[in-house]
């Protein structure tokens, strides 16, 4: 068959449709690289896109999109393929934000808690250099308790015209709920001096200022009363220092 | 870019003078868009779907005559051309008739196993190689011969016209053309030549006979 005799067939061989021995025939044209028939396929397949593209209707359902868009992967159908490069960079400042506050409030409760603690060693240091104070004064006079004693504690008091210093060591810890309480005892009544609690290793450092500089026969004593404190020993002594 | 309904207004509104300023701008971006494809870029995808979504959508539907059926062919067209992008030489084809060769196919697959039909002279695959659409017109070229293909169309004698909607809405031979119309094969012959005659005689000067090397 000569081309002229094959043109008619064109568009049912680019629509796939074109029988034997016709398709035989242009095959053989197109393998032998015949020009006219290659342009008249090409023609051919302009048409069947121009038939298919003619073609009226309805639009297609609004989740069609997203139901090819998912066949590029999740990230494209999900959280980031409908959103535009600002949209984008807004949520990156935003999650980014969020972490910066986040880091921020950590630092900032951190800092809270470093100057709490700096605030107590600044207390206990005061305390220390006034403890070292009243020891160095002259006028300072010292009493000891607890030396030959079966049982701790054992320490001393330091007697000032302004201040009363117990030095205690061995001191057990104290019931849940209970504290050491000092007292300052004046012609046999006793009257609060303070409370205090010992550190891991049983040791205790106990800074008072009295109304009056401590005079002979004052007694410091040190009974185990409730932790807020009582205003009238309830308890036994464990230290008795009289000056 | 233009979706499929700034598409479908230029085609139905022919002769405004949009249409040159739409093709125009159509013209510019499709190779940059078929090598995103290739390069598998998920925006790319969006793209295609935006400007041939509709018109695939409306072929299948004609084709299957159910909604929920044409959204899954649809899906399964794009999916193809998904995968087979790389196959295509973006410099110098256009996407548009690949991708409703894909699309017709999916359809025709369809009807053949929904109506029990047997395997007939149509061969599929070999018609949707992207390699056939390599030296193709570009698509807004195209895009302005469905136009005159619609007017053409509309010249065409009912029983041309049907002969002609049979082979590509159906995907029958002429033999099957001829069965189903109850008529003499070298009538419906007849009747397929002069349609295509007519046809022919509308396209643009630009695709009619326009050469260029096609793949066979």
């Amino acid at each position: 068959m000569n081309c002229d005799e094959l043109r008619p067939d064109y568009l049912l061989y680019a629509l796939g449709t074109l029988e034997e021995p016709e398709r035989g025939e242009l095959r053989a044209h197109l393998d032998r690289g015949c020009e006219s028939c290659t342009a008249g396929l090409h023609e051919a397949r302009a048409i069947a896109f121009g038939m298919g593209a003619s073609v009226e209707g309805p639009a297609p359902p609004r989740q069609l999109r997203g139901r090819v868009l998912a066949i590029a992967g999740p990230q494209q159908a999900g959280l980031w393929s409908g959103l535009k490069p600002w949209a984008v960079v807004i949520a990156l400042v935003l999650v980014f934000s969020v972490v910066l506050i986040g880091q921020a409030y950590r630092f900032l409760h951190e800092k809270k808690a470093l100057r709490s603690e700096i605030d107590r060693s600044h207390t206990e240091a005061a305390a220390l250099g006034e403890a070292l104070a009243v020891i160095q004064a002259p006028d300072t006079r010292e009493v000891t308790f607890g030396q030959g004693q079966p049982s701790p504690p054992r320490g001393r008091v330091f007697f000032h015209p302004t201040s009363v210093l117990l030095i205690a060591s061995n001191l057990p810890q104290p019931p849940a709920g209970k504290t050491y309480e000092m007292w300052l005892i004046r012609g046999g009544k006793p009257a609060p001096a303070g409370l205090f609690s010992p550190n891991d290793q049983g040791n205790a450092l106990h800074l008072f200022h009295p109304p009056s500089a401590p005079v002979q026969r004052d007694i410091v004593a040190v009974t185990v009363e409730n932790s807020a404190g009582v205003e009238a020993p309830t308890s036994t002594p464990i230290i008795v220092a009289p000056f | 870019m233009a979706g499929a309904a700034i598409i479908q207004e230029a085609i139905h509104r022919p002769g405004e003078f949009m249409l040159p300023l739409i093709l125009a701008v159509l013209a510019a971006g499709d190779g940059d868009l078929l090598a995103r494809l290739q390069r598998r870029d998920p925006q790319a995808l969006a793209e295609l779907y935006d400007r041939y979504g509709g018109i695939v959508f409306r072929l299948i539907l004609r084709m299957v005559r159910d909604s929920g059926t044409a959204e899954d062919l649809v899906q399964e067209t794009f999916l193809r051309v998904w995968n087979r992008a790389g196959g295509f030489d973006g410099e110098r084809g256009a996407v548009g008739p690949w991708l409703l060769a894909v699309a017709r196919n999916r359809a025709i697959d369809h009807l053949r196993a929904r109506g029990g039909r047997a395997e007939n002279t149509i061969e599929l695959n070999e018609i949707e190689n992207p390699a056939l659409f390599a030296a193709a017109a570009s698509d807004p070229l195209h895009f302005d011969l469905a136009r005159h293909v619609k007017q053409a169309l509309g010249r065409l004698t009912p029983q041309q016209r049907e002969a002609i909607e049979l082979a590509y809405f159906e995907g029958m031979s002429q033999t099957e053309i001829a069965e189903r119309m109850g008529q003499p094969l070298g009538t419906v012959k007849t009747w397929m030549r002069r349609a295509l005659e007519l046809m022919r005689e509308v396209l643009p000067s630009t695709l009619a006979r326009g050469g260029g090397a096609v793949a066979p």
